[in-house]
């Protein structure tokens, strides 16, 4: 008997919890306006950034909220798409990295070109003529350099611009290891094992295709993609690889992670870092006060002074969404607002891809960066033009291999080609 | 006591419908993706046949993960069923404290792959290495998972070493069910304990090793969050002079594929590994099951 009634309560407990969960959940329905624009976005770095913003927004913008969503980092953004595709459940506005998600979402991607910002920026993602992508940020990289090893080692980083340069410099560092208190001169990775494939595959790799020519030329990669290599200028940029490789931190090279490459410069232990200034916060983090900049990836023969700049994502608006006004709205209000640019740089500091915006980022590589777009000359990065898993399954394993025969360049080029033929 | 046919049903019902729904209609589905050219969202599907399969066999990522995947199978099923079974014997022993040893042999099966990987990752990238520095050991300054002729025995390893305890479990329990009285006897007629083990025990625990075999070989066939945090399937090697990743599991050499949108591909691979291991499995258990004795 006495089982039977605490059942009951138990029971009644619970229905209790579901209708008053279920009153709230419709009360809050109700307060949130006529329209909700659902944004599904990948950055986790400034996902609290973009909420508060978002938030703010949906305060000041009448009868429309907007919902961030966040999934990146080790998560799987484009699996988690896919099931929202299959679940009818589309965001209003979500990301693109490339060309690769731009052809899979392409049913889904608004046409932005008549929006107001277009003129603002060179890094819109433009397909047959049509605006279709704003560009979240820019990012870009160089060599970054720590400026007092340099100094103390007499290494003028205004000389970097050749090849012959770099080779000058990195065996003086060399000589000068236990003087400068240094492991060795670069802290590069190109490990599969490290997950670091990316910064040789991808990045480093983009130099070849982009690196000394003009801002939007191509050719170089649509060669690639046609099946070939321009033999002269890939020896060059491998010989610029192979110093790279020889003169970095053997272990960080092969297995080392992300935390292991950042660490070791940020520690003072190499004097240059190969990595994007996306690793600005990750620097003040770890506490770095010396002085930091960028050299440019100088691998041909001749002069290059350029960094490599790039807009990392893009976010497009759902084309079919009944939300699509609002969505354009809101992205609007980030690139054309003193708020959103207020956002971009100062809370989310991110270099804005945008030329009105006037603020300057805290980071001194996003501020080396940032000097060198206004400065011009600068090169493109367009390894967004490879299909999908190409970085990762096809040129990882090599450069990775590479890394580990640091003395087979033929064979490294031989892999090259025969891989850029399988592109076709 | 009448049973009600309807009643049975409708019991039943919600399992059976989930089954149904969750395994059996993705896996036909699944099936039939294989021989398309989806790319896991168009909605433009064309039927392929059996192109993706024919593909498989000359790709050298593919070959390689298959043959390393045997490799990795064979010599983790060995690894841990030597391990479990030693450590078995010692904690149904005399010995001391074997409790504490049954628990203490037992928890790392509890810490899930994902950290399991990161930490191994820690202890062979930067303990070992930074051991072999300071000490001047020349063997520990490179780090086993970086070479591609270690990569897989340290893989295999710390598998052993996450999941020896498990696979003792079941043996522990299989010895403790052989009567006293058979290994007494034994012992008055003069068998020494190399004989005792090898002539009583292990045949009477045939039925154990069915199982635990069985668990080895699904287990290292499927291997892959461990695979993914551990070595995350590099270094490279070459492989029918292509480079390849060389600790890549068929499990992860399935996700790569279908992280890079080739999901019909991927697809593909994973009925491959389904076949494969749906017969491997079944020729062990029937191989092993001749072996079983009955009390």
């Amino acid at each position: 008997m006495m089982k039977k009634t605490r059942l009951n309560t138990a029971l009644l407990a619970l229905v209790f919890v579901f209708v008053t969960g279920f009153a709230f959940a419709a009360g809050s329905a109700e307060e949130t306006g006529d329209v909700t624009v659902n944004m599904f976005q990948l950055k986790v770095e400034i996902k609290d950034a973009l909420d508060t913003y978002a938030a703010d927004y949906s305060e000041t913008a009448e009868g429309v909220t907007v919902k961030v969503e966040t999934l990146g980092g080790g998560g799987d953004y484009g699996g988690a798409m896919k099931a929202k595709a299959q679940a009818d459940q589309m965001p209003d506005i979500f990301m693109i990295e490339g060309q690769g998600g731009y052809d899979i979402w392409k049913d889904y991607i608004a046409d932005l070109s008549d929006q107001p910002w277009v003129g603002d920026t060179d890094l819109s993602f433009i397909v047959d003529g049509k605006v279709v992508g704003f560009p979240v940020a820019i990012e870009g990289y160089g060599l970054a350099y720590n400026a007092e090893i340099l100094r103390k080692a007499g290494i003028d980083p205004a000389s970097l611009t050749t090849r012959t340069a770099y080779e000058k410099a990195l065996k003086t560092l060399d000589a000068k290891k236990a003087e400068l208190g240094i492991d060795a001169p670069v802290a590069m990775a190109a490990s599969v094992a490290g997950g670091m494939w990316w910064v040789a595959g991808q990045h480093n790799l983009a130099a070849y295709w982009g690196g000394g020519l003009d801002f939007n030329d191509t050719s170089i990669i649509e060669m690639a993609l046609n099946g070939k290599l321009d033999q002269d200028r890939f020896r060059q940029y491998a010989k610029y690889l192979q110093l790279l490789f020889k003169y970095a931190d053997q272990n960080i090279l092969l297995n080392g992670s992300y935390d292991d490459q950042v660490g070791s410069f940020a520690q003072g232990r190499t004097a240059f870092l190969h990595q994007g200034n996306w690793v600005d916060p990750n620097l003040k983090q770890l506490g770095v006060t010396f002085e930091i900049g960028y050299a440019p990836h100088a691998f041909l023969d001749t002069e290059q002074k350029g960094l490599y700049l790039f807009a990392p994502s893009w976010y497009v608006v759902n084309a079919q969404s009944k939300n699509a006004q609002a969505a354009k709205d809101f992205l609007t209000s980030i690139a054309m607002t003193p708020e959103g640019h207020a956002y971009m740089v100062n809370e989310a500091g991110m270099i804005p891809a945008f030329k009105s915006v006037t603020l300057k980022p805290s980071g001194q590589l996003s501020q080396a960066l940032m000097d060198a777009n206004a400065r011009g000359g600068n090169y493109g990065v367009f390894f967004g033009m490879l299909p999908d898993g190409a970085g990762q399954n096809i040129f990882g394993p090599i450069f990775d291999l590479f890394a580990q025969n640091q003395d087979n360049l033929d064979q490294f080029i031989a892999d090259m080609n025969r891989a850029v033929a399988n592109l076709k | 006591m009448k049973q009600s046919r309807v009643v049975n049903v409708l019991f039943l019902l919600p399992c059976v419908f989930s089954f149904i729904m969750i395994i059996i209609v993705p896996f036909f589905f699944g099936l039939y993706y294989s021989m398309t050219d989806w790319n896991g969202i168009s909605n433009v599907v064309t039927f392929a046949g059996f192109k993706n399969f024919r593909n498989l066999f000359s790709s050298a990522d593919f070959l390689y993960s298959f043959l390393i995947t045997i490799a990795y199978t064979v010599i983790n099923i060995v690894f841990v069923n030597v391990v479990s079974f030693g450590l078995s014997l010692i904690v149904t022993s005399k010995v001391k404290r074997r409790n504490f040893y049954r628990a203490g042999f037992f928890v790392p099966y509890l810490i899930g792959g994902i950290v399991l990987g990161y930490i191994w990752q820690f202890i062979l990238n930067n303990i070992l290495v930074s051991i072999g520095m300071n000490m001047s050991i020349p063997f520990l300054q490179t780090s086993f998972l970086s070479l591609p002729h270690t990569v897989i025995w340290t893989m295999a390893a710390v598998n052993t070493w996450q999941y020896a305890g498990y696979i003792m479990l079941i043996y522990v329990a299989s010895i403790q069910s052989i009567p006293a009285s058979l290994m007494e006897a034994a012992n008055v007629d003069g068998a020494n304990y190399s004989t005792r083990v090898f002539k009583i025990l292990i045949p009477m625990m045939a039925n154990a090793f069915t199982i635990s075999l069985f668990l080895t070989l699904t287990t290292s066939f499927k291997q892959f969050d461990m695979n993914l945090t551990l070595t995350n399937g590099g270094p490279a090697t070459r492989f029918l002079d292509m480079p390849v990743k060389a600790s890549q599991l068929l499990a992860m050499d399935i996700f790569n594929t279908a992280t890079a949108n080739r999901m019909a591909e991927a697809q593909a691979k994973a009925v491959v590994l389904f076949v494969v291991l749906l017969v491997v499995s079944l020729i062990q258990v029937t191989v092993n099951k001749r072996k079983e004795v009955e009390m």
